[in-house]
């Protein structure tokens, strides 16, 4: 049985008529302008699962993970033998739990990463704010500039992004500690004279 | 040049009013068999998919919040205009017209966004209220372009997704000459459970 679509705001369920409009119309609790357009997915059955089938035969091959059932399917990722229990379909590729485990975590599979940690935002972070109270810089700059170079090749974000963040981190980094470095000099050099 | 893997769909929206402190920002993007939403917090990205063969319905409702917001607007704008002109010296009407006038530059951006609403995506596991899609007239150019993509896809996805439990593909191997085992594990000795 399909669960009706509900208005956004009022959560009143809609009825036939009021959907795929192609004017806003009025929700018949509310009051409010909705547009609610269906697809037929809403009308599509839940895959059931399956336990996988038993052994009858010798000659057929079984499950890597479960010998006494029959392999339905290679593993996509390192190609043994999977039942209908352990074959966890993904976009028409084949995985068994292990693999998908191991590339969720690595971010082998690409539809499976869910966070990126954005080292050039944080390097420039470091490189910029700290510019506000710069006795910070002198901690500041060298983190940022060994985060940037550490993390040259880590994927950014996975929308499209350049490397400016890093370059420009590189280079505010660089040149706090070139001041800090000019500073000491200067310091000590004009503390040696009069000393 | 490479083609780009996504393109944007909405602009990047606050998750609430409180997130403003903590930059966390949610925005949607295209991909070339989902919608991709991105939450960031600045320094890091927590990505939600949406496949198109998945989506069961899209819906928004229109809502009075920009009304609220003009208004708010409007009165902050009237108030330092006010100031201004009753104000007194140059130096007064200078600094607080100029406030008035960005009062008033918000205001005209504010209404040229249009209308406010409130949307949300639904899918046989979940309902994902999609915060980045806050004005009906980008919601609907929104709605426009998915529409398609998602019923095309939904076509070819016809009668379901995943294997039939009912009969799936058994893989048989001819009987090898010594072992049971089949040719291409046969190399590998890690195929077969200790």
């Amino acid at each position: 049985m399909t669960t009706p679509v509900e208005c956004p705001s009022c959560k009143a369920p809609l009825a036939e008529p009021l959907l795929n409009q192609p004017e806003l119309v009025p929700c018949p609790s509310c009051r409010g302008l909705i547009h609610a357009d269906v697809f037929p997915a809403i009308h599509r059955e839940l895959a059931t699962g399956s336990s996988g089938e038993a052994l009858v035969i010798e000659t057929e091959a079984g499950c890597f993970y479960h010998p006494q059932k029959k392999a339905v399917t290679p593993c996509d990722g390192c190609g043994r033998f999977l039942c209908a229990l352990c074959d966890c379909e993904l976009h028409g590729e084949h995985f068994c739990p292990t693999c998908l485990e191991t590339g969720r975590k690595k971010g082998k599979i690409k539809r499976l990463e869910q966070e990126r940690t954005l080292y050039d935002s944080i390097a420039l972070a470091l490189a910029v704010y700290p510019l506000l109270i710069f006795y910070f810089t002198v901690v500041t700059a060298p983190i940022s500039l060994i985060l940037a170079i550490r993390f040259w090749n880590a994927p950014r974000s996975i929308v499209h992004r350049t490397k400016i963040r890093f370059v420009v981190a590189i280079i505010l980094s660089s040149l706090q500690l070139i001041g800090w470095g000019v500073g000491i000099y200067f310091l000590t050099t004009h503390w040696k004279s009069h000393g | 040049m490479a083609e780009r893997e996504y393109r944007r769909l909405t602009g990047s929206k606050n998750r609430s009013l409180f997130s403003v402190a903590f930059s966390a920002r949610t925005s949607l993007w295209l991909g070339k068999d989902h919608i991709l939403q991105i939450d960031t917090s600045g320094y890091s990205e927590i990505y939600k998919r949406f496949y198109f063969r998945d989506v069961q319905a899209l819906v928004f409702c229109r809502t009075d919040r920009w009304l609220y917001q003009g208004v708010g607007l409007l009165g902050a704008a009237c108030f330092f205009a006010l100031i201004a002109v009753t104000g007194g010296g140059p130096v007064v009407a200078g600094i607080f017209g100029t406030v008035a006038g960005v009062f008033g530059f918000f205001l005209l951006f504010h209404l040229l966004l249009g209308p406010s609403c409130k949307c949300y995506l639904r899918t046989a596991v979940q309902i994902e209220p999609l915060i980045s899609m806050s004005r009906s007239r980008r919601a609907l150019k929104v709605l426009q372009t998915l529409r398609p993509l998602i019923l095309a896809a939904q076509e070819t996805a016809r009668p379901g997704p995943g294997p039939t439990p009912e009969a799936p593909p058994v893989i048989s191997t001819p009987p090898p000459p010594t072992s049971s085992l089949p040719p291409e594990a046969s190399d590998e000795p890690t195929n077969q459970p200790a």
